[in-house]
């Protein structure tokens, strides 16, 4: 894993980026790269800034400062379609989904199946919303309710779904097993092993820190807008990283764990 | 087991497919209680002169609502359509008495409506102003630019050519009469009429068949959703506005056309009318929710409301009480169908 991590260029780098509203500084001068087949959790306290700076790749935010570079090239991303194009795919914390149409047309917002002659073409959104649905949760049912009827944990697979069916390179996970069960958790944690082993970059932001340490080859950690430090998953203790989340910094006199990875820290150079 | 619950499941997502559609069933029997309330006070209602005169009345308020119906699905409002059908009316009235032939003022008519909706659509998401103020805006702005550029009077002896969209209708079968003179054996189909079925099919078929119609319900049901699905959240309001717009002009010409005459105080509180309809149909002011067909219900209802109170005799300020009764009502309903 790690030697086709060092050998390929970053998939993602958001450089410098900053954002604040008003006087609250929500993001400042952060810095964080993705690789192509890598887990990156991003974690910190509620109101670190997590979700900011990640609305900011998807393109569902403009920094104030700062670039993003995809495969080494400047991207701009002025609107969600923007980065979509560009293969990032985004499950936001609220799920962004539209209340009043059912399942396959949340999956297929903005990016409709249509026919010959331009008209929707509900059949075919319908069977491929239940085929990618069901490899999620073999028990969805309700396809064609309004969502606004569904469980959070049937909306919360929606979001993952529309998420993974479209080519996706690049993945932002906010919080996706927040509102799920234990089976439905695992098989998210299958399905990112899986995109993982499929070459996709994702960034997994997440409160469980056994998730975290289950999922993640490297860690990014925030704490009141700052990046406090980047780590590989293998350097770090448990306590390390609340440690980290909580005081944004590590315990008195912290040595990394594992002395091989720590000569390769940042992962910036090559 | 699981065979079990799957024959109790399916029949119970059925039930709740229906519950949907009660609100416009139900509106739908109001609407058929209505007629036999009316005709059974009055023989003369539903004779066949009369079902024409309702179905003009209401071919004004369904264009109006069906256009209405698509604004108030994206979560907004349209106040300005009473308006705009006036100044879309005048100004196709103007136009032809200039010496333009009927269908191109008309069709000026219908633009300048349009691009009424535009300025709407424009003003509501670019300048961030509340739809509410928006077309309140729009509202006062096309009444005084109708009832300026007519000098506040209306416009009459248009020709007949004028009065053909309004008054006429297809397969019209005149005979001759034992008395030598012309008589009507089938009165026809009105052209308003005619306008309505096909504008209704077609608003219909764009809301559930075309990624537009969508969009419109996406945008109402969860705005930041929507733009975070990639749907282009203000071209999608700015289109149903214009729908609006374009569709008050149209029903502006048609009632103008119907008077022979261009009017600039026509349809003053239409778009009451308008949004009664849209939510005795089931529409949400919420957003997100609203078909075609309820509209058509609802604009059928207070055509009926109207036209039957007249043949009783109630004098119009108490139609107006009846009719705020009936709207309050129908909202009523609809919450308590969405509180479930
Ligand atoms: N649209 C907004 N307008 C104003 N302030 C905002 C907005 N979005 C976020 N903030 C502020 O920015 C800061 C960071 O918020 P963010 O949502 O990124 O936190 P988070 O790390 O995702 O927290 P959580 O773990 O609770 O999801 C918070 O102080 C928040 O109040
Ligand atoms: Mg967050």
């Amino acid at each position: 894993m790690n030697a086709q991590v060092k050998e390929s260029r970053p998939l993602v780098e958001m450089i410098d980026i900053q954002k604040s509203f008003g006087g609250v500084h929500a993001v400042e001068n952060v810095s964080v790269d993705l690789f192509p087949g890598e887990v990156v959790g991003v974690l910190g306290h509620n109101g670190a800034g997590k979700s900011c700076l990640m609305r900011i790749l998807s393109g569902a935010m403009a920094p104030n400062a700062g670039r993003i570079r995809m495969r080494g090239e400047d991207v701009r991303f002025v609107s969600p379609q923007d980065a979509r194009r560009q293969g990032v795919e985004t499950i936001y914390q609220t799920l962004a989904l539209a209340d009043h149409l059912d399942a396959p047309s949340n999956l297929f917002l903005g990016r409709e199946l249509k026919t010959r002659w331009g008209n929707l073409d509900d059949k075919r959104m319908m069977v491929e919303a239940r085929r990618v649905l069901h490899r999620l949760n073999p028990n969805f049912k309700n396809l064609s309710d309004p969502v606004s009827r569904l469980s959070g944990g049937q909306r919360q697979v929606i979001a993952i779904a529309r998420a993974i069916y479209f080519n996706v390179k690049v993945l932002i996970m906010d919080e996706p097993t927040a509102a799920l069960g234990p089976a439905e958790t695992a098989m998210v944690a299958d399905l990112i092993r899986q995109l993982r082993s499929e070459g996709i970059g994702i960034f997994l932001i997440s409160h469980d820190i056994h998730d975290v340490f289950d999922l993640c080859d490297r860690i990014v950690v925030m704490n009141r807008g700052r990046n406090v430090g980047g780590y590989h998953i293998e350097q770090v203790t448990k306590d390390d990283v609340l440690s980290l989340i909580i005081k944004g910094e590590m315990p008195d006199g912290w040595r990394p764990r594992n002395a091989a990875s720590a000569l390769q820290p940042g992962l910036n150079s090559h | 087991m699981s065979v079990d619950v799957d024959r109790i499941v399916v029949p119970l997502a059925r039930v709740k497919i229906t519950s949907d559609a009660l609100h416009k069933l139900s509106a739908l029997f109001t609407l058929f209680m209505l007629i036999a309330l009316f005709a059974f006070g009055n023989a003369a209602f539903l004779s066949v002169g009369n079902g024409l005169t309702v179905l003009l009345q209401t071919s004004v308020i369904g264009l109006l609502g069906i256009g209405m119906t698509l604004v108030i699905v994206t979560g907004g409002i349209d106040l300005s359509v009473g308006s705009v059908l006036a100044l879309s009316g005048t100004v196709a009235g103007l136009a032809v008495k200039a010496g333009m032939p009927v269908p191109l003022g008309m069709s000026m008519g219908i633009v300048v409506g349009a691009l009424c909706g535009a300025v709407n659509g424009i003003v509501v998401t670019k300048m961030r102003i509340t739809p509410f103020v928006a077309t309140l805006g729009m509202m006062l702005i096309a009444r005084g630019t109708a009832l300026q550029i007519t000098g506040a009077a209306p416009i009459s002896q248009l020709g007949e050519a004028f009065g053909k969209l309004g008054n006429g209708s297809l397969f019209r079968v005149i005979g001759m009469g034992s008395n030598g003179l012309p008589k009507v054996i089938f009165p026809g189909i009105p052209y308003p009429a005619i306008l309505l079925v096909v504008v209704a099919v077609t608003v219909a078929f764009m809301l559930r068949r075309r990624s537009i119609g969508r969009h419109i319900y996406a945008t109402g049901s969860n705005e930041e959703a929507a733009r975070l699905s990639g749907v282009a959240v203000d071209r999608t309001k700015l289109a149903a506005y214009v729908m609006s717009g374009a569709l008050a002009g149209l029903a502006g010409i048609v009632l103008m056309s119907r008077l022979v005459t261009a009017q600039p105080n026509e349809g003053v509180m239409y778009e009451l009318d308008a949004i009664a309809a849209a939510v005795i149909g089931g529409s949400s002011l919420m957003g997100g929710v609203g078909t075609v067909s309820g509209t058509m219900i609802g604009a059928f209802i207070i055509g009926v409301l109207r036209n039957g109170l007249n043949m009783a005799g109630v004098s119009a300020f108490i139609q107006q009480i009846i009719i705020g009764f009936v709207v309050i009502m129908a909202v009523y309903v609809d919450q308590l169908r969405s509180r479930r």
